[in-house]
């Protein structure tokens, strides 16, 4: 996270693209589904600045006071969205990074539930060609630990970085792709302190588990050798434990900070999972030389001393960790954290009690509480959010279906400028998921679409033609909606795009800088 | 179009360049010595420093101020680091501290900070830090950034809240602060015309330089029609793009033979000192340096910390020399924290477990500096400590804050910037 970004966006001239004529349109979606579209024909109304408190907010659902975000019934974009008319449509935003043509046609056949229980299936998405591809490309992404010790570390972060982000952008499975990237923040290592170890655990312990059994990724993550190494509990060792994994796996990844357990616990459980260390090339490993086979006490479960129980005292940890699985606690502050990254950020106390009780009753099952979190209700009443990088990275790469061979400079320069590198973020807290933190990387975010929409040769190539089926800035216009917007694009955002397109000659550089400028539109910052 | 054309922008350009001839040699070398990197208008105005420029520097992931300020007169120190501890500036080791006084030392990665402390332009006050126990990073680091702890109402930065209630130095600056980061610092949330920008040298709109002030104008109107944070960071970019523009980041030249090295934080404080010379109306400056969170092999002679150790010092020093040693002018002043110090015991990683009390740093012209400042700082005796474990907080932060506030930024509504606390004011300027 935040390395120094050495590489500058170059203010010059970038090379003009030249009108010419392509192949037909290969990748612009079904279609028969365009006379289905309509824009609302809404005008837009004057902005709704909300008022910034400069100290207190008096909302008492919004103790970390999200501005523009608090009203539960208005909604941040109120003018950018109120021709979001759709709730298939507004969960296709929600549950995609990015909608195309392709995904309105199945939201809109599917209707909510069917298409809701599509994605929470990846399994039986066929997905082949991507996986082909991502195979291929990245075969690394297979080895296990002895293998993948002997690559260099650059190469193996590169790999991952560009498959994270090639997947997130081309997959079908879509949003199994947003819960790999929220338990990738959740069970956050960077990678540059872990190295190939990062890569198993991205295998072994998100995707595996990332719409599977929350208690079985939190075993995963505990036995994960980047995890042990990350938070130092490969070190931790009778009679100087070490706590940074205990602390952080009570704060962050089960309990929450404020989840009733004390400095104590902090401790006992450090202790309890002494000796939690890994062995050959990434291999967990309990080392009971290094635990500590004392009593303890932790949230209220007594462990008696133990000497001499050996290898079975790995026990404790076990123990550990089924009960901050079972807890309560953890039952919230998991319930409410999935519904901040897949619905608002302010969420409604109800809610958080309902997805925590699906928690509770399923024993951590992830389809099981999204099912509770997406409904048509919930999601016609929330706010939008806020693209973070890599998100809006991910939907405009989708928006413009380019020819892609590979995807390095997006997942490394690019996304370097952006500030959200795939696994960069330092602190296991993971990548911010806040409007007011990322809001002001505005210019970063031009830049990028300026980048995306000029690109004409090399690993990625934008090919403007299918956008000018019908050469009239009307046309042009409609082709966007059609592409980016699943046809609800505002009636401001496109009359402003007609009005951009009839300024000038209309050629293909002139429909490039026009996609840039539907790319870095405010509405298409939201979802 | 708001462009530099209008009143506003020039009368900055102006400004900055008849300042900076003031300061280095006079109009009689205008044609000569007015280095390139600053913006080419030259009209006569006056300027009004009432305050100062600050830079506010957080140091992310708990330092350990036991060894950046470390106690080599107290044997418990040396007693509770086996292996990490640093050795005392009278011993013969080559790897000796460099002594302040008769009780603390910084270690070598820090003797860049020496000229400052010696010159008396460099404070640090110790066993300081936040009121609230907590030992979580991120507790700890909004507690300190909003500058209240345990209220989840305050939203706001105490920086953020000193500009917001504060006249701007420049009328209608458009960028008043800005956070070199990828990301805005809650200590910054609030603040108006306030950017995140990571690298000034490159803020602007790529593509054909053609149809660049149209795209511009197209955004800037499109987002009008967006929520804020949306709507005033784009405003305040398009603003910023014409602002940055005429400065040279790239050729810019720091006065003292000042050398910044090229990591992020040192580059980071480069730009800043460029910022702040060419005098455009930024008021502040928020930069972090990360990698002290030294839970394993932290070592502050040779490992993590002392690289880590290297780069701060060796920066904040280059920044010395730049804007404030010698006759220097540029009414800046530093402030660094940390969330919270370290363990006063080492753990079995060779590293350090979150503690408490922690060292700061004051740096400026008009900073009472030269001395280590404590309040009741005793022995690192397990009975005088917290919990048994760590360095006890005897100075609030927002003491040296406040002070910095009132007497350095001329804000006197300090209970608006740290609400619901009475700062002690303790010398920490002159």
């Amino acid at each position: 996270m935040n390395m120094p970004v050495e590489t500058e966006l170059s203010p010059d001239d970038s090379p003009v693209v030249k009108a010419q004529p392509i192949g037909p349109p290969t990748r612009v979606g079904p279609r028969s589904n365009r006379r289905n579209f309509f824009i609302a024909g809404a005008a837009a109304a004057a902005a709704s600045a909300s008022a910034f408190a400069i100290i207190t907010d008096k909302s008492p659902r919004n103790p970390v006071g999200d501005p523009g975000t608090t009203a539960p019934s208005s909604i941040p974009g109120l003018n950018d969205t109120e021709a979001w008319g759709s709730s298939e449509l507004r969960l296709a935003r929600h549950i995609t990074n990015g909608l195309t043509p392709e995904e309105a046609f199945l939201a809109r056949t599917k209707g909510f539930k069917g298409y809701l229980e599509y994605h929470l299936n990846p399994d039986a998405i066929d997905n082949v060609s991507v996986e082909a591809f991502v195979a291929t490309t990245y075969p690394q992404l297979a080895l296990q630990g002895t293998d993948l010790y002997a690559l260099d570390s650059g190469l193996l972060q590169r790999q991952l970085q560009e498959a994270t982000l090639f997947r997130a952008a081309f997959s079908k499975r879509q949003l199994y792709e947003r819960m790999v990237e929220f338990w990738s923040d959740h069970f956050n290592i960077a990678i540059a302190e872990t190295g190939y170890l990062k890569m198993i655990d991205d295998r072994d312990v998100i995707r595996k588990n990332a719409l599977g059994s929350f208690p079985d990724m939190l075993r995963a993550s505990a036995h994960s050798a980047a995890m042990l190494l990350y938070l130092n509990n490969n070190t931790s060792r009778y009679p100087k434990v070490n706590e940074n994994y205990a602390r952080e796996l009570m704060e962050l990844h089960t309990l929450g900070v404020d989840g009733g357990y004390t400095q104590t616990d902090v401790s006992e459980v450090a202790r309890c999972l002494s000796g939690w260390t890994i062995k050959n090339k990434g291999d967990f490993n309990f080392d009971p030389t290094g635990h500590d086979f004392g009593a303890k006490t932790f949230l209220g479960n007594t462990i008696p001393a133990a000497p001499g129980t050996g290898a079975a005292a790995v026990g404790e940890g076990d123990k550990v960790l089924n009960v901050l699985a079972a807890h309560p606690s953890t039952a919230k502050f998991i319930a409410k954290k999935m519904i901040m990254w897949l619905l608002q950020y302010d969420p409604p106390q109800t809610l958080i009690d309902q997805v925590a009780a699906a928690y509770l009753s399923t024993s951590g099952n992830i389809p099981a509480m999204i099912r509770v979190i997406l409904t048509p209700a919930n999601i016609v009443a929330a706010p939008s959010k806020h693209k973070r990088p890599f998100h809006f990275v991910a939907s405009a790469l989708r928006g413009l279906n380019p020819t892609v061979k590979g995807v390095a400079a997006i997942a490394g320069t690019r996304l370097a400028l952006l500030g959200h590198q795939s696994f960069f973020w330092k602190t296991p807290d993971g990548y911010p998921d806040k409007v007011q933190f990322w809001s002001g990387l505005v210019m970063q975010r031009w830049g990028f679409g300026d980048y995306l929409a000029s690109l004409s040769t090399g690993d990625i190539v934008v090919d403007p033609t299918p956008f000018m089926t019908v050469n009239t800035s009307d046309g042009v216009a409609a082709s966007i909606n059609v592409a980016m917007f699943g046809g609800e694009m505002p009636a401001r955002t496109s009359d402003a795009l007609k009005t951009y397109l009839a300024g000038g000659t209309l050629n293909a550089a002139r429909v490039r800088e026009t996609l840039a400028l539907a790319i870095n539109s405010s509405t298409f910052q939201w979802y | 179009m708001r462009k530099c054309n209008d009143e506003g922008c020039t009368e900055y350009n102006e400004m900055s360049r008849r300042q900076f001839v003031t300061w280095s040699a006079g109009a009689a070398f205008l044609a000569t010595v007015v280095p390139p990197w600053l913006p080419k208008i030259v009209l006569a105005e006056s300027f009004v420093a009432n305050r100062d420029v600050i830079i506010s520097i957080f140091m992310r992931g708990g330092a350990d101020g036991l060894s950046l300020c470390a106690p080599f007169y107290d044997i418990e120190y040396y007693n509770g680091r086996p292996t990490i501890a640093i050795p005392r500036p009278d011993s013969s080791a080559a790897t000796k501290g460099i002594a302040l006084d008769d009780k603390f030392m910084f270690p070598q990665p820090m003797a860049s900070l020496v000229e400052p402390f010696t010159a008396k332009d460099l404070l640090l006050i110790h066993g300081t830090g936040s009121i609230d126990t907590t030992r979580s990073h991120f507790d700890a680091q909004r507690f300190m950034e909003v500058g209240k702890p345990r209220d989840p109402s305050v939203i706001t930065g105490w920086l953020g809240r000193h500009l917001a209630s504060s006249t701007p130095v420049r009328t209608n600056a458009p960028l008043r602060a800005l956070g070199i980061a990828n990301g805005l610092a809650q200590t910054l949330v609030g603040a108006p015309q306030t950017l995140p920008i990571p690298n000034p040298a490159s803020f602007a709109l790529g593509g054909s330089a053609t149809t660049r002030q149209a795209r511009m104008d197209w955004l800037e109107s499109d987002y009008l029609n967006t929520p804020d944070p949306v709507k005033s960071a784009a405003v305040d970019a398009a603003a910023t793009v014409d602002l940055l523009k005429v400065i040279n980041f790239t050729g810019y030249a720091p006065a003292n033979g000042a050398v910044y090295p090229t990591t992020s934080f040192g580059s980071s404080l480069r730009s800043a000192a460029a910022l702040i010379k060419a005098d455009v109306g930024v008021e502040a400056v928020q930069v972090d340096i990360g990698g002290w969170d030294t839970h394993s092999a932290q070592d502050p002679l040779a490992g993590s910390m002392a690289t880590t150790m290297s780069q701060f010092s060796t920066a904040l020093g280059a920044l010395y020399m730049d804007l404030v040693a010698g006759a220097q002018t540029q009414n800046v002043t530093v402030v660094v924290v940390s969330e919270f110090g370290r363990n006063v015991r080492e753990n079995g990683s060779k590293g350090t477990d979150h503690g408490r009390g922690n060292v700061m740093f004051v740096m400026g012209k008009n900073v009472a500096g030269g001395r280590v400042m404590t309040q009741n700082f005793a022995s690192l005796a397990r009975e005088n400590l917290e919990s048994g474990q760590d360095l006890k907080v005897t100075i609030d932060h927002r003491d040296v804050l406040a002070e910095v506030v009132k007497n350095r930024l001329n804000n006197a509504a300090l209970s608006f910037v740290f609400p619901d606390f009475v700062p002690t004011i303790r010398g920490v300027t002159r």
